[in-house]
């Protein structure tokens, strides 16, 4: 898989757009059961409790962006699957959206800062931290912690990128370099 | 089974109701009017009214059974009491009670019910949805409005292939299980378990990806700017009377709020 490619190209393939529907399919139901779990930490431990697992809901939008490598993918794929977490009954109803809307624009950020160009490791752990910070902030809306008078929600915030940086940056990374080196995608890194 | 999965679970059933009739897409645009309300709000009176009214419309409007309406939001009710306590011990203010190191504090005791129906309305508002519309006629009606067809046509095609997904995780499992390796062992073994059952599905779901693209070229998808559906749906005006209601009622609430 080629670290490196340039960037600008909104032109999706039918390729690509089944490749976005599957993967947010797969990581609906994975992230619907994770989603329980989260939120028996979160609404029981508050900040601190939802911080640990919170970067494990990004693994597939790193996976869609490093697979796709086109500007948008974590974004679509963010929205998209959060619509099939919705259906499958997600506890925060059409709330999800609102992570998969923040966690799809952190990961975008990150990668429109490098010009949609680095595809390595670093960039991929840098993605999964932001978009488990910036998932947080509409945790903190969403639930109510609010940081002006909640020490948790500061002291979340470090546990949150490490958690961001290896459940969702790491393992999305290596996932997309196993899945690359299969040869199962022909446009993988195209 | 199938008749008792509509009657319990979080699936479409078209029961000729009001709800069922009305245009998809003000049904997901009064889930954002009622969500959008729910964080203004500063009262959980005002909580509470929205969580009366969303019920009744489901009930009423929406001929959903009250039973089917408990079964699905148990979880949520749960977590919303869970979210309620939490803010009674979170929120700064006046302590009322000591437990231990954790003190229930006057503030607390308000803020945790606004944070409870938030919570359970925005959810119970978004269940009403589902049970209501067909997803087909939710994509038809995102396409009227702009949203171009590859891009609705990619949820829908991910919706297409969720319960593909869910029958190939118990394929996976049972495959897994066959060769000695239990679903009812330790977390840790649990965890390498899972790791083992989302590679398999992954590299499944992505070869059914590659030859869905293949039958889509094939059959000339995305040739024409616009596309045709076999079933259309049509927008009613009077439809909007739902979303002119909410907002009325949301606003007076507000209103409410700041005169007393």
């Amino acid at each position: 898989m080629a670290e490196k490619k340039s960037g600008w190209n909104f032109n999706y393939t039918t390729r690509d757009i089944v490749i976005i529907a599957v993967i947010a399919a797969i990581t609906g139901v994975v992230n619907t059961g994770v989603g329980n779990l989260w939120y028996l930490a979160n609404t029981s431990l508050g900040p601190l409790g939802g911080a640990l697992l919170q970067g494990a809901f990004m693994w597939a939008y790193i996976l869609a962006m490093w697979l796709i490598r086109k500007p948008g993918a974590a974004l679509i794929v963010g929205i998209i699957e959060a619509v099939t977490e919705i259906l499958l009954g997600n506890a925060a109803g059409i709330g999800t959206l609102g992570w998969g809307l923040t966690q799809g624009l952190a990961i975008e950020a990150v990668m429109a800062i490098s010009n949609y160009q680095k595809f390595d490791m670093l960039t991929a752990i840098l993605a999964g931290a932001a978009a488990s910070q910036f998932g947080t902030l509409w945790t903190s809306i969403f639930y109510g912690w609010d940081p002006a008078y909640s020490k948790d929600v500061w002291m979340a915030v470090p546990i949150n990128l490490i958690s961001g940086a290896i459940l969702s940056g790491l393992l999305g990374y290596l996932l997309a370099k196993a899945i690359s080196r299969t040869g199962l995608i022909r446009s993988a890194g195209r | 089974m199938a008749d008792n999965q509509e009657q319990q679970g979080l699936v479409y059933t078209n029961r000729n109701s009001l709800m069922n009739r009305l245009y998809p897409l003000v049904k997901l645009a009064w889930v954002f009017v009622i969500a959008i309300g729910l964080f203004i709000y500063k009262s959980p009176i005002s909580g509470a009214v929205m969580f009366v009214s969303v019920l009744l419309l489901a009930m009423l409007a929406g001929k959903i059974p009250f039973r089917q309406i408990l079964g699905s939001s148990k979880i949520i009710l749960m977590l919303g009491i869970l979210l309620m306590v939490f803010h009674f011990f979170a929120d700064p203010g006046e302590p009322l009670l000591k437990l231990g190191p954790l003190t229930i504090t006057d503030n607390g005791l308000y803020q945790g019910p606004i944070f409870f129906f938030r919570l359970s309305v925005v959810v119970l508002a978004s269940f009403v949805l589902i049970w209501t519309t067909d997803t087909r006629d939710l994509m038809v009606s995102l396409t009227k409005v702009g949203v171009p067809y590859r891009g609705a046509f990619a949820v829908f095609l991910a919706l297409r292939f969720l319960p593909l997904i869910q029958r190939e995780v118990d394929a996976v499992r049972a495959a897994h299980s066959i060769r000695g390796k239990s679903t009812s062992s330790g977390l840790g073994h649990r965890f390498k378990l899972w790791q083992r059952y989302i590679f398999t599905i992954l590299i499944n779901g992505l070869r059914k990806a590659e030859t869905t693209a293949t039958s889509l070229e094939c059959r000339a998808f995305g040739l024409y700017p616009t596309r045709t559906y076999v079933k259309d749906i049509h927008f009613n005006p009077w439809d909007l009377v739902l979303i002119v209601v909410t907002v009325v009622l949301s606003t007076g609430l507000i209103i409410i709020e700041k005169v007393i």
